[in-house]
């Protein structure tokens, strides 16, 4: 049961650094994603850097697929891990969208 | 310091909890060194106070620490909050005095009795053996009392006065929190059973009603600091909390994986701990949000000035964001899904992430307040930074971070040799002890503890003398 449910298959000796790397760098680039984009929306950062930002979330999402791959997690983890990309690709978007309705019919 | 600029009896009695936690911080770091050296040098103080006992006074006094900060964090805002003098204050000094102490007698039982025979009477007396709470159960009842005292005054000023966004999200978050400790006290004879329970404590405060009064204090501080629209902040804040509950209170599965409890929590865990970190992605957006359009709207009016009053306490703020993010979301995050942290857990990984997540989602915003409290202290309208800010800024910052960096090494070296190559065993342990890498992270942590230490020397001198320096706006 404990195999077949989640622990399909042990973690190569090998793998554990690229494990802990890669899940440290899905932060690392989501938070330069979240943090270029808000500073772009806030006028801190020129428009053109815009792209990078989402260039981080992509590297982002490839460092989750690769970190999931070599933990070799269950359908449902792999899932979870796909509903947190996404959650942190829509993130920002969400909340830059409600902070800046707010802040106008506070100021208007 | 006289408290002549303080007009506020709940703003004094904050200043009074600020001195107490500033005191039990440095007794958290104290020990802590004291543990750090058993790592390196094993027979230092072997039977006079050993590594057992440091380590305990090291976690319950961070524990203890931070609730007396948050305690005077609450007195300090209130007023400012409801427009009223705090409801019942004299019962909150009161208060005060019996929770200072019941501290004081616990820890001189726990560095002068230690510990006792294998009966209730040191459940009774001396500490209930479960970590970070291990208040005896006198010392709980008492707190309780305290806490409940505590959450009282919070109501009654709450519904008296203006209830702000701030104000409700504490009183939600304060009943909660001290609720919870009550699920850390009673004994079972069941050590799954325990376990199970004292997670309620220590998780849903940690990720749950800890992180919701940080993202409360962070409002509050956002508005008094950089001018914040509170009607911005206080939506932001309803966003956090639902965040941090809706992911915290079932990432408490990432405890559950292994202690004996049903299998369902390691998919439980799994899920919610891989969303966890959205919160605090999150609150980092909040900061540099505000401070960017605070900012920004200063620019606009061809005011080339800086919006922050209090520098120092926002310096601080600002590394809640970062230290909360890296500690609690990075550290965090790269060992909590069950097929690592099958090889992590109970590893030096868990005191890296241990180390970095209660600096930096805690330690930080509450040394800021203590920056709010001594700007008000003082009747200054623009705070600037001392030669001594920017030492126990940087000394505490990086100290703590070199920990976590020499602690992960070490963790690297227990997950990969004892977990990974030698299957757990006594022999992997050992193994792993005595590896290089692991025995020089040791040393490296020490070094990087001693550099804390002296951050918090200078740390305290500034917090005394900064309210005199002559460079600041009254």
């Amino acid at each position: 049961m404990v195999n077949e449910a989640i622990m399909t298959q042990d973690i190569l000796a090998d793998d554990f650094l690229t494990i802990f790397v890669s899940s440290t760098l899905v932060l690392v680039f989501g938070g330069f994603y979240v943090g270029i984009y808000t500073a772009v929306k806030v006028k801190l950062l020129k428009a053109w850097t815009m792209p990078f930002g989402y260039l981080f979330w992509i590297l982002t999402a490839y460092c989750l697929y690769l970190m999931g791959s070599l933990m070799h997690v269950n359908e449902l983890t792999a899932k979870a891990l796909v509903v947190a990309a996404i959650g942190i690709l829509l993130l920002p978007h969400a909340v830059y969208y409600m902070q800046d309705r707010v802040h106008e019919e506070n100021e208007h | 310091m006289a408290n002549s600029y303080l007009t506020s009896e709940s703003k004094k009695l904050a200043t009074w909890y600020f001195t107490v936690a500033a005191t039990l911080f440095g007794a958290q770091l104290l020990f802590g060194l004291v543990a750090a050296i058993q790592y390196v040098i094993p027979g230092f103080l072997f039977e006079i106070l050993d590594f057992s006992v440091a380590r305990m006074i090291h976690i319950n006094a961070l524990v203890v620490w931070m609730v007396f900060a948050m305690f005077g964090s609450v007195y300090w805002l209130l007023p400012d909050e409801t427009g009223i003098e705090t409801v019942g204050i004299e019962l909150g000094k009161l208060l005060f005095w019996v929770f200072t102490a019941a501290v004081t007698v616990v820890v001189l039982v726990y560095i002068f009795v230690q510990v006792g025979a294998a009966d209730e009477t040191s459940i009774w007396f001396i500490h209930e053996g479960r970590e970070y709470i291990e208040a005896p159960r006198w010392a709980d009842l008492g707190i309780t009392v305290v806490a409940l005292g505590f959450v009282a005054n919070l109501f009654m000023t709450g519904m008296k006065g203006n209830r702000s966004g701030i104000v409700t999200v504490l009183m939600a978050d304060m009943i909660a929190f001290a609720g919870l400790y009550l699920t850390g006290m009673f004994y079972t004879d069941n050590i799954t059973v325990d376990q199970f329970w004292w997670w309620w404590v220590i998780h849903l405060w940690v990720e749950a009603t800890w992180e919701v009064f940080v993202g409360s204090i962070a409002a509050y501080g956002l508005i008094t600091m950089i001018g914040a629209h509170r009607k911005v902040v206080e939506m932001w804040l309803w966003i956090e909390v639902t965040m941090l509950f809706g992911s915290g209170i079932l990432g408490m599965g990432h405890h559950y994986f292994w202690i004996g409890t049903p299998e369902y929590w390691w998919e439980i865990g799994a899920l919610f701990s891989a969303l966890e970190p959205l919160p605090l992605v999150a609150m980092f957006i909040h900061v540099l949000y505000d401070w960017g359009k605070m900012q920004g709207e200063e620019s606009a009016k061809g005011k080339d000035v800086s919006v922050i009053t209090n520098k120092p306490a926002f310096t601080w703020f600002v590394l809640n964001a970062f230290g909360n993010f890296l500690g609690a979301g990075i550290w965090g995050f790269f060992h909590t899904l069950p097929q690592v942290n099958l090889y992590t857990h109970g590893t030096q990984f868990t005191s890296a992430h241990g180390h970095l997540a209660f600096f930096g989602a805690y330690a930080t915003i509450l040394i800021g307040m203590m920056y709010i409290a001594v700007q008000g202290k003082n009747g200054i309208k623009v705070m600037n930074n001392t030669t001594s800010t920017i030492f126990a800024t940087s000394m505490i910052t990086g100290g703590v971070v070199g920990m976590t960096v020499a602690l992960t090494v070490a963790g690297y070296v227990d997950v990969l040799v004892t977990r990974a190559q030698m299957g757990a065993t006594w022999a992997g342990y050992f193994d792993g002890q005595s590896g290089a890498w692991f025995a020089q992270g040791m040393d490296w942590r020490l070094v990087m503890g001693v550099v804390t230490f002296t951050g918090f020397f200078f740390l305290v001198k500034d917090l005394l003398s900064i309210g005199k320096a002559t460079h600041h706006v009254r």
